[in-house]
């Protein structure tokens, strides 16, 4: 490895349904806001409604995914925050790595409806998916020459991006990398996640013991991963750094997790031994928490047994469940609350449930320490963890 | 058809479970864990089957966690939601 | 970092393992058979090459397989392949990496969860069907079916999936978080994809792909998958090394410039406009060879490319371009022996990835 472990951050950005840019979903995190409501970008017959976290007061270029440009605008923002123009960016080699789950499948419904209806639909829609792939915009939008990489690792994609732009950097492959997340919300995910009756009717609950499934949501999270080098020559202060990644694969079954967390706990081992950080310097872990009755009761007991008494909770109360998106919308938060030093409450959590290994965060919290956990998991049981906080806090 | 003989044919057809014929399905035999040897995505894909052939609508895994015990709860809990519609 | 190619699983057109690759490669047929295409004025047969996957039942029970669809059972076939070819199976897999990369994921379950919505209404969504269409549902069933139980990553990345992930790929090993990797492309056929490749070339139907003939379109669909064991170079029991991987978009006008002596196995693949951007991407005189015509087009050939380039490293001997006939990009030299490959992909306005492989 030519560069060693942390790798810096420098600039954050983010858009879900709890904000359009960092500092706006902070704000709504620390204010306990939250509002999932019935989709009102598409229909379903389904006779339930199930409620679902729209990003407002945003909308897509007709030529691109709607994945795409939350993708773009979270690139957006993280970019400028890390004080970087396009002068600066021309001279340096940058990859761009983002998560997803929806864009870059060939699937667009409409398309397929006129076409099982025999007609010779307008290829238009395949176009804008061929045109869509998250990680390419970015790079065409900025004129980045570095690898692109769309990881379509399901619900873990965004960790992944962030820990695997991380080794880009660590390799000398890049100097720098646009890494993240992205997804939108659409009656394909909709339809599949109510099909496999993961999805709570009522506002998600994680970690309580009333909790029925998930609520779907959408958005996008960009961190600017950076070179020391770089770093070094342009005289930019981090953000915070990543200090490790870990993933592995629970080999168990394709939708429900291990039962004894044995794949997460591999993860989160190899995240810990990176810089050496020891348990106990956790300030807090952001769970994956999706609210469904499986995940929450694994990934509690596996947090009740190797960080007891650390606080934990979910942010997926306040932006639903954004599947590719989540993991590095859940890293920009939990970068920008060791930032700031507290942590929101876990919303929708008001029972505790005995069956679990604890309870999460109810109210904003002060932290102590400079070191937190950021985890997913995901379908096909990929579990993949970040540790970010400050270098040499380990 | 009676709903046992359909509910067995959508078993082996549905969920494919091709190294058996309907017939050899007991009718007392768990579908899941031993038995048949269905699992967790069987038993929503089972959901969505009853749903298309029979009209009936299994809200939560509670409600089908009796009723998919074996093929005869399966087809007195389908017989009992047509008679009640 | 360099790492080794250990053993080589590929299921496509030609048929299925390494010895079958290697046969195609030395005779240069490809097997182009003929799928159909529901469209809009009856059912269309179009040419493409199409993989068997019967040989899997020989490595796990037909149970098992029960709800993997056609996408997932080319990629077990191509990994228990190279798992078997690189004398690794039945060993204790617990830190072997999964990567898949995949042009265009399981199009055919995507289609058929679209289907159960479009056909019984919302409530009827397929759930099996639901869980199979996430793109990384084969390296999680991969990874299932052999006890794999460290990182898994699924790449898609259109034409540049291949070598994007094989980026990661490398970087794993380079950080020792896994002892090998099980590093596989798929792609596959289907209604859609067939449909598609209908729109855009039309009735029109070549007989086989002429790569290098930049005067017509003689592109024909594949689907398939190939799979490569990778390791850190620990023994001199591999096909070869891989030297370098390089990913990203070239400036506009600029060539490329292959490592020296390296012979340049071209992504060309009977698109017109591709084989023209090769031909103002590589540099004059340069040394090159493509084997398109043996597995057809589709993103996962790129990862056909590379096995080829370790079979040739692993002779020291280039195969014969097959319909070299219909070339005409002048001033290309075509070598026997080589010790180096350069396998380039070239996709949209600038995009490339190039690997490039030694001899051990």
């Amino acid at each position: 490895m030519t560069h060693p472990w942390p790798v810096a951050i420098t600039g954050l950005g983010c858009i879900c349904a709890a904000g359009t840019n960092v500092d706006a979903c902070m704000e709504a995190l620390y204010s306990g806001q939250r509002a999932p409501a019935e989709p009102s970008r598409f229909t379903s017959s389904h006779p339930t409604r199930y409620p679902v976290f729209e990003v407002t007061g945003f909308s897509e270029p007709e030529e691109l995914l709607r994945t795409s440009a939350l993708g773009l605008h979270a690139a957006q923002e993280a970019i400028a925050d890390a004080g970087l123009d396009q002068e600066m960016l021309r001279g340096l080699r940058v990859g761009v790595c983002v998560g997803t789950t929806v864009a870059s499948a060939m699937n667009n419904e409409q398309f397929c409806r006129d076409y099982r209806a025999g007609l010779d639909p307008d290829l238009e829609p395949i176009n804008r998916i061929m045109r869509s792939n998250p990680a390419a915009v970015i790079a065409r939008e900025f004129g980045f020459t570095g690898p692109c990489q769309t990881v379509v690792n399901a619900c873990a994609s965004g960790t992944d991006a962030v820990g695997l732009a991380a080794s880009w950097i660590r390799g000398g492959i890049c100097d720098l990398v646009i890494a993240g997340g992205a997804d939108e919300l659409g009656r394909i995910t909709y339809n599949g996640f109510i099909s496999l009756m993961i999805t709570d009717e009522t506002p998600c609950k994680p970690f309580d013991k009333n909790r029925k499934g998930l609520n779907l949501g959408e958005g996008a999270g960009m961190l600017i991963l950076e070179s020391e080098a770089v770093r070094t020559m342009r005289n930019q202060a981090a953000l915070s750094f990543l200090l490790g990644y870990g993933s592995a694969c629970d080999a168990h079954h394709l939708t429900a997790p291990r039962p004894d967390g044995e794949g997460l706990r591999y993860a989160i081992a190899e995240a810990l031994s990176c810089c050496g950080t020891k348990a106990e310097s956790i300030a807090f872990v952001n769970a994956h928490g999706t609210g469904t009755p499986d995940n929450d009761r694994v990934e509690s007991r596996v947090l009740a047994d190797l960080f007891p008494g650390i606080p934990f909770l979910s942010t997926k109360g306040y932006t639903g469940h954004t599947l590719g998106a989540a993991g590095a919308i859940e890293a920009v938060f939990t970068v920008a609350c060791l930032q700031r030093g507290i942590i929101p409450g876990s919303a929708g959590f008001t029972t505790p449930d005995p069956d679990l290994g604890g309870t999460p965060i109810e109210e904003c919290t002060k932290i102590e320490g400079q070191v937190a956990l950021s985890e997913s998991l995901a379908f096909g049981g990929n579990n993949s963890v970040i540790l970010l906080g400050t270098r040499g806090a380990a | 058809m009676d709903i046992k003989d359909k509910l067995k044919k959508i078993l082996v057809e549905d969920l494919n479970l091709e190294e058996l014929t309907p017939e050899e399905i007991d009718d007392n035999a768990p579908l899941f864990g031993e038995g048949l040897g269905l699992d967790s995505l069987d038993a929503v894909e089972l959901v969505v089957l009853v749903q298309k052939h029979f009209g009936i609508e299994i809200k939560d895994m509670e409600e089908g966690r009796t009723a998919f015990q074996s093929v005869n709860a399966l087809a007195a809990y389908i017989a009992g939601r047509l008679a009640a519609a | 970092m360099r790492i080794t190619i250990k053993g080589i699983g590929a299921v496509g057109g030609f048929g299925c393992g390494v010895t079958d690759l290697a046969a195609a490669l030395e005779s240069g047929l490809g097997r182009v058979t003929e799928m159909t295409v529901p469209a809009a004025q009856g059912p269309l047969q179009i040419p493409a090459f199409r993989s068997e996957t019967e040989r899997l039942e020989g490595f796990v029970p037909k149970r098992t397989l029960r709800r993997i669809d056609h996408y997932s059972k080319m990629g077990l076939l191509g990994a228990y392949l190279a798992l078997q070819d690189g004398g690794l199976l039945g060993s204790d897999l617990s830190r072997l990496g999964v990567v898949v990369a995949s042009g265009y994921g399981a199009t055919a379950t995507t289609f058929a969860f679209l289907d159960s919505i479009i056909g019984d209404g919302d409530i009827c969504a397929s759930p099996t069907h639901f869980a199979n269409s996430v793109h990384n549902a084969a390296a999680a069933n991969i990874s299932i079916m052999l006890g794999a139980k460290g990182p898994s990553l699924t790449v898609s990345q259109f034409d540049m999936s291949v070598p994007s992930a094989l980026l990661s790929a490398r970087q794993w090993l380079a950080e020792e978080r896994v002892d090998a990797v099980l590093f596989g492309a798929i792609d596959e056929l289907s209604d859609l994809t067939g449909y598609l490749w209908h729109r855009q070339y039309g009735t029109q139907h070549p007989f086989t792909i002429s790569p290098l003939d930049t005067d017509q379109d003689s592109s024909i669909i594949g689907e398939g998958a190939a799979f490569l064991l990778l390791t850190r170079m620990d023994d001199n029991r591999a096909y070869c090394l891989i030297d370098n991987i390089d990913t990203g978009s070239l400036p506009e006008g600029k060539l490329f410039s292959p490592p020296d002596d390296a012979l340049l196995l071209l992504g060309a693949d009977g698109h017109r406009e591709l084989g023209t951007r090769y031909r103002a991407t590589i540099p004059a005189l340069s040394r090159v060879a493509c084997y398109t015509p043996i597995y057809g087009s589709m993103p996962a050939a790129a990862a056909f490319d590379i096995a080829a380039g370790a079979l040739i490293l692993q002779n020291g001997l280039a195969y014969p371009i097959p319909g070299v006939a219909g070339c005409n990009m002048d001033g290309l030299q075509v070598p026997l022996e080589t010790t180096r490959v350069c396998a380039l992909r070239l996709a949209g306005r600038n995009e490339y990835g190039a690997v490039s492989l030694s001899r051990l």
